[in-house]
């Protein structure tokens, strides 16, 4: 009797312990599972779809999003990239059931809440490629007018990472390339230190920050400052960096000669419809004024005003618009022209008063890239380009003295950043419809607020920016097109081809000497 | 001299199957951005990537493997769809467009 009970017991005890183990077997390879698909999104696609899944420059890739779509469209997306966008081809690069698992994958995924990177994740991944930046050379060690002169250009690489992800510098007098900087995932944004002319920064898309001395053309340090995003602006005396990202909801103060990480800020706050709500980091820009931060919160559509002092305290500007994106600079950068996708505004902060000038009408969804500003007849005209693709696209301009919209200027399409030069007749804008527009820059006559001439530029034509004396055009033919293109300003010939791998943005250092595009480079306006 | 006949003899000819071919290299160019770069891009390669550059190929042999593919006598899942939707008229713009694009 009790040795049956015994047995009974073990034989239970026995095939419980089978039960459980092969559960867990399963559930373990269910999970190594998951963390490959996690590992292989985070190696391929996150750069560009959020590594929340939430979306970043491209849409957002999760269960909700994808419910409903067809696994085998999906994959033939993944497989042949899309047309006209920068979703390059995964064929060859994945296997077919890396492919296939990863549909399945992002279709069960929900979108990830606000994944971690804390300011002890930032510390951990500083990197120090100079050791001692004393013994680097004091000077240019490639022949250059001026330092000016250099024009950096963010290159993407076609899988938006590789040995293609790189800062491309060039000298904007002989169109040559001067040197390369890699930056393993996509460059995403160059700032030039305006205090000291030998800094570079270049921000990527996956959140790092590369210190670049453009004296030997090389990187001497860098740290992650997130998970994605392109935010970051420099202080005006080159002692402090501020990085803001989409993915974590935060942003950071660096001290610029380290890249140590000073003080960490949670974004979040009240939107302008009342809710309580946790924000991407949009433009953080340093302004010529003052010892200030300025940093847009997207999804609250806030402005943060940050003194750069003890404990860097924060003055909050609320209810600015829904769905904040850039800005740029005027008056002395006393002034800050910020971009609201949602309201379709641009709203004009006064960055000493600490308060909203004004909401000036843009056209749809208004996203004013670097921004332009030209003096005209007395007066100083802000250039507004517009994202969206709606029934009237249009280009908005505003006198910037009286904060008032004077004109909308006609375009053939969407679009994303305007250039423009003091000595310069054309205020240049980059059509990004996705057609055949796409291939094209069109001019306005700075007086006449027309366009008046239509350039083909090939590939995915856009940010155009000028050379420093303003004497040459540069523009990307971006995605598939692989050069930047240059132009002669006024004649408007062709005079260089440079190539790249999807190259996207082009930062003169001109900048900082100008502050916003089109304003004059010898006396800051 | 002789060799000079020759010479001149034979470009009269390459233009003679230029001209019967009546290839456009702008035709060519617009195909080639909307269709093939893609994946192979215009003039060099993506360093990543791994399709081959197309950029200086020899004429003859682009056209031939496009017909290849697109008639499956040469199989790729991906390309036999691509090439499927060419013309031969759009082949002969494609394969002498890259074949004149300095690599």
């Amino acid at each position: 009797m009790i040795i049956k009970t015994i047995l009974k017991k073990s034989i239970l005890a026995a095939s419980m312990a089978v039960l459980f183990s092969s559960a867990s077997a399963y559930a373990n390879a269910d999970a190594d599972d998951k963390q490959k698909m996690h590992q292989l999104y985070q190696d391929n696609c996150a750069s560009c779809h959020g590594a929340d899944h939430g979306g970043y420059i491209a849409p957002a890739l999760n269960s909700e999003t994808l419910k409903g779509r067809s696994p085998t469209a999906l994959r033939s997306l993944i497989m042949t990239g899309s047309f006209e966008t920068l979703m390059p081809p995964f064929y060859g690069r994945l296997s077919d059931s890396e492919i296939r698992d990863m549909v399945k994958h992002l279709q069960s995924t929900p979108q990830l809440d606000n994944p971690p990177w804390t300011i002890k994740d930032m510390k951990a991944s500083l990197k120090v490629y100079v050791k001692d930046e004393s013994k680097l050379p004091n000077k240019p060690t490639f022949k250059i007018d001026s330092m000016d002169d250099i024009i950096g250009v963010a290159a993407r690489g076609k899988y938006g990472r590789g040995q293609g992800s790189e800062a491309v510098f060039i000298n904007s007098k002989t169109h040559k390339i001067i040197g390369k900087v890699p930056t393993v995932t996509a460059a995403h944004i160059i700032d030039f230190d305006p205090a000291n002319e030998r800094w570079a920064y270049v921000k990527t898309d996956t959140a790092e920050i590369y210190k670049v001395d453009l004296y030997t053309m090389q990187a001497v340090r860098s740290i992650k400052t997130g998970l994605n995003g392109p935010g970051m602006g420099v202080s005006r005396d080159g002692k402090y960096i501020m990085a803001g990202s989409f993915v974590p909801h935060n942003a950071v103060i660096l001290d610029a000669e380290t890249l140590e990480p000073l003080k960490l800020f949670e974004l979040e706050g009240i939107d302008p419809d009342g809710k309580m709500v946790s924000s991407d980091s949009g433009m953080i820009i340093g302004t010529p004024y003052a010892d200030i931060f300025a940093i847009a919160l997207e999804n609250a559509g806030q402005v943060w005003i940050v003194d750069l002092e003890k404990g860097f305290p924060v003055t909050k500007i609320k209810n600015v618009g829904r769905h904040l994106h850039d800005a740029f600079l005027t008056h002395k950068g006393k002034k800050l022209m910020v971009a609201s996708y949602d309201d379709s505004t641009v709203i004009a902060i006064d960055l000493e008063e600490r308060k909203i000038i004004k909401k000036l009408k843009a056209g749809c969804v208004p996203h004013v890239g670097g921004g332009a500003a030209v003096k005209v007849d007395g007066r100083t005209l802000g250039f507004g380009t517009n994202f969206g693709t709606c029934e009237k696209t249009v280009v908005s301009v505003w006198d910037l003295d009286k904060m008032k919209l004077i004109k909308q200027i006609p375009v053939s399409g969407g679009t994303e950043s305007p250039a423009a030069h003091a000595n310069a007749p054309y205020v240049a804008v980059d059509i990004i419809t996705k057609d055949r527009r796409a291939r094209t820059i069109q001019l306005i006559d700075k007086k006449s607020l027309e366009v008046v001439k239509t350039l083909d530029v090939g590939g995915h034509a856009y940010f155009p920016e000028y050379s420093a004396d303003g004497k040459y055009l540069y523009i990307s033919a971006g995605y598939a097109g692989d050069e930047v293109v240059v132009y002669d300003s006024v004649s408007l010939r062709k005079k260089a081809n440079i190539q790249m791998e999807s190259p996207a943005g082009i930062f003169s250092r001109g900048r900082v000497k100008y502050m916003t595009r089109g304003l004059s480079p010898d006396e800051m306006e | 001299m002789k060799s000079l006949t020759y010479l001149t003899a034979s470009l009269l000819l390459i233009g003679v199957s230029v001209q019967s071919q009546a290839a456009s290299i702008y035709a060519g160019k617009a195909k080639a951005a909307a269709v093939c770069a893609q994946c192979h891009s215009i003039r060099s390669k993506s360093a990543e990537a791994p399709f081959p550059p197309l950029a200086g190929r020899d004429e003859e042999y682009l056209e031939t493997a496009l017909k290849q593919y697109r008639d499956k006598t040469r199989v790729s899942e991906i390309m036999n769809n691509i090439a499927g939707s060419l013309s031969d008229r759009d082949i002969n713009d494609i394969a002498s467009y890259y074949n004149r694009l300095e690599p």
